[in-house]
């Protein structure tokens, strides 16, 4: 009896409010150069970020090439200015899908899914800076210390309903809702932190929440290529450790309203630095099977560029991949239209003549897949092209 | 009452692992094999096998040496038109792509890579060279390429041989570490891969 009072008191106040975990700082962390971690939490943590980088740098996924990790490095340095970013190491990793993220030792590391879905610099930068705003607000340890702490109480809760027979089950889904509603606010955070710098850095601040109203499009897009109803959810789940991304345009939007609306996103500036890197974003994109959202993308691109050649070539690939009769059709305007709009790779005759073949209009594939061959008569493929039109 | 526990557990003990001899992976002795991922694929092989018991798909056989990662002949045995070379692990949100009767030659190799690139098994690959081959009597396209999985970032090199039959597809690729592995075993899978039949 007196066990059962004990324990229904604990459920009662584990129940009714949250860990103490959640609490958050209420303003910017002083900035420390060579920070160096306190606490043995802390130092275990670094230690695996530590490692966690060491595998980052030789990974055969980094992009090394042409100064881009330099390039976005100096996109975070405007964002949350020189002295902040110093220490900071970017690595670009060939992922086609959209992430970012920081580890507690300054090591950030952004995925080229994310450099492709990006339409300026302010648009990466908004991104940026939110995992920089995590980094700041040392969220990796808060985290660990709260799953940690929830985790703990758990297995004491459960132990106590082991003592007195009594079901812990209530107590411990609450304890589990708290701390996925911890990984939300810390997102919220991280999000108000780095619109802060977004305010500060002479992007315009509106562009924090343009990301996440292009992510909600492209979902939708993706979801209506698969023939799936649009699934935008208006709120939070139980487990969902951020906050929607309709919330976060939301609230981002409401406080870019609040301060004037003028800054410079550096389109141009951004469409000359991911310019090199394009086609081979583009080409990984198209394979991952998602006609809808690569479709997006590529409009998405298109609408403050233009049908560039490359974005019209890109376009045929994806209708080509998908292959019903219709899709091929389409393939080959489009081949042709990027040929016209000056697109030179032979590798544009080859495709549109396995699109022309595939579609049945043998004569035109011919003419095509012969122009490859005479333009890279000693291409890898060229043995294979030669035996299709032997046919 | 605790006899009867002690018997329960023993019987369950005796069920599972009855279960896992069902589900081992086996040896696959030199000779003649027949039925080889549930479809007509046949092969006649010089040395020892391992069949791993994994289903990576309805008609999709495993084959190592050492482990699939150090090196793996993964059998697509008659992929129907429509249907995925592997096992989508979400139909309706992630779908995998598929075969189409209307394939050429060359959409096999870009099948697989799609394939690979949709299931984040792989981030990087690239396909080199394609020439015609002939498997089981018919026109066939013998490729090469090279990955990296996502999940140990070690580079890859592999080689396959695929073709249509009636608008399905059978395939059989090898794969292997492109430091020692590739080389040490691709004449073991060339001979695999000439005695196929269909």
């Amino acid at each position: 009896m007196r066990w059962s009072g004990i324990v229904s008191a604990c459920c009662a106040a584990l129940t009714l409010t949250p860990p103490s975990f959640a609490s958050a700082p209420s303003a910017l962390p002083p900035y420390t150069p060579a920070y160096e971690p306190t606490t043995v939490d802390e130092r275990g943590m670094w230690m695996e970020a530590d490692e966690r980088e060491r595998l980052l740098r030789d990974s055969p996924l980094r992009i090394r090439e042409g100064g881009l990790e330099r390039y976005v490095r100096e996109v975070l340095c405007r964002e949350v200015g020189d002295d902040r970013c110093k220490g900071v190491r970017v690595y670009v990793m060939e992922i086609p899908a959209f992430n970012a993220s920081m580890m507690a030792n300054g090591c950030m590391e952004v995925w080229s899914g994310l450099l492709l879905r990006a339409r300026s610099e302010a648009e990466l930068a908004a991104v940026l800076g939110h995992e920089f705003g995590h980094f700041e607000l040392r969220h990796t340890l808060m985290g660990f210390k709260a799953k940690r702490s929830a985790t703990d109480v758990m297995a004491w809760v459960d132990v106590l309903g082991g003592i007195t027979n009594r079901d812990m089950s209530s107590a411990n889904v609450s304890l589990v809702g708290s701390l996925y509603r911890f990984n939300r606010a810390q997102e919220t955070e991280a999000d108000l932190l780095g619109f802060k710098y977004m305010a500060a850095s002479g992007y315009p601040a509106k562009a924090a929440s343009e990301v996440w109203q292009q992510r909600m499009a492209e979902d939708d897009a993706t979801a209506l290529g698969r023939g799936l109803k649009p699934r935008r959810n208006y709120t939070s789940g139980f487990f969902d450790t951020h906050p929607t991304d309709l919330k976060r345009a939301e609230y981002l939007a409401k406080a870019a309203a609040a301060l004037p609306a003028d800054g410079d996103a550096r389109v141009e500036q951004y469409r000359a630095a991911i310019a090199p890197y394009l086609s081979r974003m583009l080409a990984a994109q198209i394979k991952m099977n998602d006609f809808g959202g690569t479709d997006f993308i590529l409009n998405s691109l298109a609408s403050s560029g233009g049908w560039s050649g490359e974005l019209l070539f890109a376009r045929a690939e994806l209708y080509r991949t998908r292959g019903n009769p219709r899709d091929l059709q389409m393939a080959s305007l489009w081949y042709r239209d990027a040929k016209a709009a000056g697109y030179v790779a032979p590798e544009l005759d080859r495709n549109l003549g396995l699109a022309l073949l595939r579609n049945g209009q043998t004569e035109d594939a011919r003419k095509s897949l012969g122009a490859y061959l005479v333009a890279r008569p000693e291409a890898p493929d060229a043995k294979m092209i030669q035996a299709l039109l032997a046919k | 009452m605790k006899t009867k526990r002690v018997a329960t557990l023993i019987a369950v003990s005796v069920a599972a692992n009855a279960a896992i001899a069902a589900h081992a992976n086996s040896l696959v002795a030199p000779g003649a094999h027949t039925g080889i991922a549930n479809s007509k694929l046949s092969a006649n092989s010089q040395g020892e096998w391992n069949r791993l018991s994994r289903v990576d798909g309805k008609n999709v056989e495993v084959w190592t040496l050492d482990g699939d990662a150090l090196n793996k002949v993964s059998f697509y045995g008659g992929i129907a038109n429509g249907m995925p070379l592997l096992r989508e692990p979400d139909k309706k949100r992630h779908p995998l792509p598929k075969v189409s009767g209307t394939m050429l030659m060359t959409d096999i190799p870009a099948l697989l890579e799609t394939t690979y690139r949709s299931l984040g098994i792989v981030n990087q690959m690239e396909i080199g060279e394609q020439s015609p081959a002939i498997l089981g009597g018919r026109k066939a396209i013998r490729f090469t390429y090279t990955l990296t999985r996502a999940a140990d970032q070690v580079r890859r090199k592999g080689e396959g041989i695929g073709t249509l039959v009636d608008g399905k597809l059978y395939l059989v690729t090898y794969e292997a570490p492109a430091l020692h592995f590739f080389d040490k075993d691709i004449e073991r899978y060339r001979q695999l891969a000439a005695s196929l039949a269909l």
